[in-house]
């Protein structure tokens, strides 16, 4: 088995999400056409759309037929249609889905590297006046939801300082290019980046920081300084090689959290990315909009954790021949 | 292992400090009737206004008393945290040890559902569902309960494993106990602090997305929570109202989340000796 | 190359070291013997300066103060000058990176070589050592035993330091891989100076020249390592040799009474050493040379006890001890073998003043004994062959035990009474009422045997003169007084002349063993020495005629 969770664990994994998304709405009382994609949008519906989507989707055929237009249709890469916006779900999604991969990708990587780094000068110190500060602080951080945390950056560099801008991944009709529009960019994400990476510091600093603990008392540790090797050699050649490795592991599990807190970021900062998206199809009852996006975040931190587990014996050769 | 709880608490600065903020939270939240003297849900026509010494935090958009409404809220959170926590608890105890006991097929299926559950990411299926449901308090306690009892049986369980083969548990064993017995006797007690911890995870995770919800607007409309304030005081960020509206629902939501961190953190010490002789804050 | 002076090193309040002296030349290997918790890891880490304690004194590495130095200069010597070759416990290699990179670690970290140059001296260094080249790039993990050990050699000489300490480097391996690295450590790299840390008396013996034994946080014996296991000039270097089971020696394992505790004021063995002084406790002793021999003992090591020089002893014409010369030490037992008519007994009784007239000198702690005083009995006393004839039937067991004390009008009747009781039960006899009023007809050869020694035993004598005990004996019984002589050596201190006709019971009591023909001593030595490698016809008769189990078949 090259992964931690074997490929069966993936499987019925995915397979409940299948289920999840297809049963739910069917499960709701009255019409299955409403239920999928809710009242107000039938309402909008002239009776040709409401019939080609009634033979679409085959809402008028047994349930295990239904389920299988339902896979059939996932297949060809169809996620249904968007009443709101008017076009295709996939389109949609794909539409705002660069927006939030620069987002959430930035927090993710910063928050790892950070957490890794800040709790390897912890666990190094430990006990220290730094590490008891940085421990609680951390620690206090961690309590802040991320759209408070959000809320308050918003309006302490937003709104009283001014030097941030309120609202979207750019400046609206600027019409800029090259370094300019980079750097436009770079001004708009760096609000809703910097929320989501101290709300998702903790857990990486934490877990870092408990195991440099634990690595600093075993025999290697003794050699590496009786190699007489430098201090930065020791602490992170050494320990700090050992300590990270948990946190590693833990990284597809932390992306649905990290992709949630996009969704409560996006929505604080009004970026156009998914989880705007989203929100705004929780606010229209847009249904099918809610499961494409949740489709596709969950597939994608399930093939995350799946990557993980396929990597994780190259970095730690001790589990290379377990299993 | 022997701990003695009092000790430990005696001894840890980040336990007692997490204690003591939870039992603030829990003292505000349960006399918040005699604390404050508006019904939070009541609404009135002055609206928006400034903190004073009738409205110790001002009031709303509808009018509603912002004081009262932080106190109740604390209610909200704290009833769906310890719900949550409780029933999760019960099923990560239930599932956990009897796959420990029981072994066998059993004890592989369970296991490989309880694998699933964890990789799937459990707030994005709440908010898909919360989407569909719009849970009141009760089917919302249930729902959370339901998908965040899996990380804890998996602990409980090799916990359970180690247990079942202690010499006192093979004692029991000859003397002819039953798998409950044994259960219900021996090793549910002596998972001790585990089962602490894993309470703890669940009450914490279970105030993060109730707020959440709420924040997002599909929590129960009937209920006065944290998050609900907080998006409403969203909408006014552009006024200063945000001061004594936004900011105390958001500390109030981060120092309940920070207060069951910290005893956490001072639980998980505790069971790991070798991060005792930590010296906290 | 390395001189250490007055090294302390503590840890909070438990002073680990204490005062140590050590001197090592180039090119040597010096063995630190000591058990656990004698500070002989912390003495190592203290060189390296990796020990996270109070350090105070100097060291002094071909003439560079080592504690003068700043972090950066202390980091230049560990491994490039001095490197530590650390006990194959489990992840005392990292985990995460292959063997080869380790191994080139410290080359690159030093700036000796460049990565690739590293890698390739790295790979000849283990290739030298016996690692095949397939294992190169494995995991710590994933290699034996035997196979991490030599990893660990060719890392530790990587930087070729001047000195190699070494950390229990053959404890945790089996009989091959012992034998082989033994070998590795001996000819591949005989020319590097070495300190070998270890409790194990036969891996100092293998690997090194010179011996120092650790005790209390000093060195309280030092020399050359052959000299000082053959013939330990401290209490305590004999009774760990006594303590070590070995294929060399052939005496019944001792242990050594009590136990080490920390801090003690003065010596500090001297609470478990069975010839202290006043002395002892009030003041350390220094490490003083005497003979090639560094000892630290006040009374300057093992104090010869008795010393008979040409001693003679005639009946009418037949002479039965001819010039007889030899010496018994401090709690040693010295065997003295010989058929009946070879004049043992006589030279017995004449020790004991039994016969008035004889030739030569017999000292007690070198002053020497004209006449038996009290004071003489008081140290030496007898216990004879014929326990039956040597107790009197008329007295009780209480009244036989006692006499002694009566005679020599010591303490009152209460007094003497406790201290019978006392020494009875430490001859394993019942302390009942019933036993002390009973008589000796009532009892066993060997309970009677039991009383003698207690009779013996209870003027606190330093020597005990034990002709034959066994010989009305049966063998089990026998068995278990012979035991119970050893264990009232490990406890008091008891020195023993040990006569017997018996050599093969001899070698199982004695240090030393002597034999003797027709009055004259032909033979003296070792007792593992006399029974293995005798060197007179008359000893290797005797060894050929000694009890053994006979095979036919063979």
């Amino acid at each position: 088995m090259p992964s931690k969770h074997s490929l069966t664990t993936y499987g019925i994994a995915f397979f409940t999400i299948l289920a999840l998304n297809f049963f739910l709405p069917r499960m709701m009382p009255g019409n299955p056409l409403a239920a999928i994609y809710g009242d107000e949008a039938l309402v909008a519906m002239t009776a040709d759309l409401k019939a080609h989507l009634v033979a679409r989707f085959a809402l008028d055929q047994s349930l295990w037929q239904q389920f299988g237009a339902y896979i059939a249709s996932l297949f060809r890469g169809d996620l249904g249609w968007s009443y709101s916006f008017n076009a295709p779900v996939l389109k949609v999604i794909l539409g705002a889905l660069p927006w939030t991969l620069l987002v959430v990708g930035t927090s993710l990587i910063l928050s790892t590297i950070l957490g890794i780094v800040l709790g390897i000068e912890s666990g190094w110190r430990r006990g220290s006046k730094t590490d008891r500060a940085m421990l609680a602080g951390l620690m206090s951080l961690n309590g802040f939801p991320d759209f408070f945390l959000g809320l308050v950056l918003l309006i302490v560099f937003g709104v009283l300082l001014g030097i941030a801008p309120l609202s979207g991944a750019l400046t609206p009709y600027s019409g800029l290019s090259g370094l300019p529009l980079l750097f436009d960019i770079f001004k708009h994400m760096a609000l809703p980046v910097a929320a989501l990476t101290i709300a998702h510091l903790a857990g990486g600093y934490l877990l870092t920081r408990n195991t440099m603990i634990t690595v600093l008392k075993a025999p290697f540790m003794t050699t590496a300084r009786a190699k007489g090797l430098s201090q930065k050699t020791i602490k992170y050649h050494h320990a700090g090689r050992n300590s990270m490795l948990p946190v590693l592991t833990m990284t597809g599990i932390w992306l649905g959290r990290v992709v949630t807190g996009a969704l409560f970021v996006e929505l604080v900062f009004a970026y156009p990315g998914v989880g705007q998206l989203t929100y705004q199809a929780l606010l229209s009852r847009d249904y099918p909009v809610i499961q494409g996006v949740f489709l596709m975040v969950a597939v994608a931190v399930l093939v995350v954790n799946f990557a993980v587990d396929l990597l994780y014996p190259k970095l730690d050769p001790r589990v290379s021949h377990a299993h | 292992m022997h701990i003695s709880l009092k000790k430990e608490i005696k001894q840890s600065h980040t336990g007692q400090a997490g204690i003591i903020i939870l039992l603030v939270v829990i003292a505000l939240a349960v006399f918040a009737p005699f604390l404050s003297s508006y019904n939070p849900v009541q609404q009135s026509t002055t609206s928006l206004l400034a903190p004073s010494l009738t409205h110790w935090l001002g009031t709303n958009q509808v009018g509603q008393d912002i004081w009262s409404q932080l106190l109740y809220g604390g209610r909200t959170s704290l009833l769906v945290g310890f719900g949550v926590g409780i029933l999760s608890l019960i099923l990560s105890i239930l599932f956990g040890v009897s796959s420990a006991l029981i072994g066998g097929i059993y004890d592989k299926i369970v296991m490989r559902i309880v694998d699933a559950f964890i990789v799937i990411p459990m707030i994005v299926v709440v908010i898909l569902v919360a989407a569909y449901i719009r849970p009141d308090l009760s089917v919302l306690i249930l729902l959370l309960a339901v998908l965040s009892w899996q990380g804890g049986a998996r602990m409980i369980r090799s916990q359970a494993l180690s247990l079942k083969e202690m010499g006192h548990v093979n004692a029991s064993r000859t003397f002819g106990a039953s798998r409950f017995y044994l259960a219900w006797r021996h090793i549910v007690p002596d998972l001790g602090i585990i089962l602490l911890v894993e309470f703890i995870y669940s009450v914490r995770r279970a105030v993060f997305i109730e707020a959440g919800l709420a924040f997002l607007g599909i929590g129960d409309p009937m209920l006065v929570s944290w998050g609900m304030m907080m998006r409403d005081a969203m909408k006014f960020s552009y006024l200063n109202v945000w001061q004594w509206w936004l900011v105390p629902a958001g500390v109030a939501l981060s120092l309940t989340i920070v207060g069951l961190t910290f005893i956490s953190h001072a639980a998980e010490s505790v069971l790991d000796p070798r991060l005792r002789g930590e010296a906290v804050a | 190359m390395l001189e250490i002076r007055n090294l302390r090193v503590s840890y909070g309040n438990d002073m680990v070291l204490n005062g140590l002296n050590l001197d090592l030349a180039d090119g040597e290997t010096l063995a630190i013997i000591g058990e656990s918790g004698t500070g002989k890891t912390t003495l190592g880490m203290s060189i390296m300066r990796l020990a996270e304690a109070r350090v105070q004194g100097s060291i002094h590495f071909n003439g560079v103060d080592l504690f003068a130095l700043s972090d950066r200069q202390m980091r230049g010597i560990r491994w490039n000058r001095i490197a530590m070759l650390f006990q194959n416990v489990n992840n005392v290699l990292n985990p995460v990176h292959t063997v080869l990179d380790q191994v080139s670690e410290p080359m690159v970290e030093h700036k000796l070589l460049n990565k690739d140059e590293a890698l390739v001296k790295a790979g000849e260094l283990l290739a030298r050592f016996g690692l095949s080249q397939a294992r190169f790039s494995a995991y710590p993990h994933q290699l034996s035993g035997g196979e991490q050990q030599r990893v660990l050699l060719a890392m530790a000489l990587a930087n070729d330091p001047e000195l190699l300490i070494l950390d229990e480097p053959l404890s945790s391996l089996d009989v091959t891989t012992r034998e082989e690295l033994g070998n590795l450590l001996g000819e591949i790299d005989g020319h590097r100076a070495k300190l070998v840390i270890t409790h194990d008396l036969d891996t100092a013996s293998r690997l090194s020249e010179k011996i120092a034994v650790l005790y209390g946080g000093r060195i309280i014996e030092s020399g050359l390592t052959q000299e000082v296991l053959r013939r330990p000039r401290h209490p305590y270097t004999r009774a760990l040799i006594r303590a070590y089971p070995n294929m060399t020696t052939v005496k019944d394992l001792q242990g050594i009474k009590g136990r080490m505790v920390r801090p003690v004021s003065g010596c500090p063995f001297h609470p478990r050493c069975t010839q202290a002084i006043e002395e002892c406790s009030r003041n350390m002793p220094p490490l003083t040379q005497s003979q090639g021999r560094w000892v630290a003992c006040h009374r300057g090591g093992i104090v010869t006890l008795l010393s008979v020089i040409n001693l003679s002893k005639s009946f009418d014409s037949l002479k039965a001890v001819d010039s007889v010369s030899l010496r018994i030490e401090s709690g040693e037992t010295l065997a003295l073998v010989g058929q009946s008519g070879s004049g043992k007994t006589t030279l017995a009784k004449t020790i004991m003043g039994l016969h008035s007239t004889y030739d030569g000198t017999i000292s007690l702690e070198s002053e020497k004994v004209a006449n038996r005083s009290k004071d003489f009995y008081k140290r030496v006393q007898m216990i004879f062959q014929n326990p039956g004839e040597s107790l009197s039937h008329r007295l009780s067991i209480l009244e036989l035990v006692v006499e002694p004390l009566e005679v020599q009008r010591i303490g009152t009747a209460e007094q003497r009474r406790e201290k019978a009781i006392q020494t009875i039960g430490e001859v394993e006899l019942p302390r009942t009422e019933a036993f002390l009023n009973t008589y000796p007809h009532h009892l066993s050869g060997g309970e009677l045997q039991r009383v003698a020694i207690a009779r013996a035993l209870i003027l606190d004598p330093d020597l005990l003169i034990a002709d034959e005990p066994t010989a009305f004996l049966d063998a089990s019984v026998g068995a278990k007084i012979l035991k119970l002589l050893l264990n009232l050596q490990e406890h008091r201190g008891l020195s023993m002349l040990y006569i017997t006709h018996d050599i093969a019971a001899a070698r199982k009591v004695s240090d030393r063993i002597a034999v003797m023909l027709e009055g004259r001593i032909i033979e003296e030595g070792p007792s593992n020495e006399i029974v293995t490698v005798p060197k007179q016809d008359y000893t290797k008769r005797l060894l050929g005629s000694a009890s053994a189990l006979h095979d036919l078949s063979k």
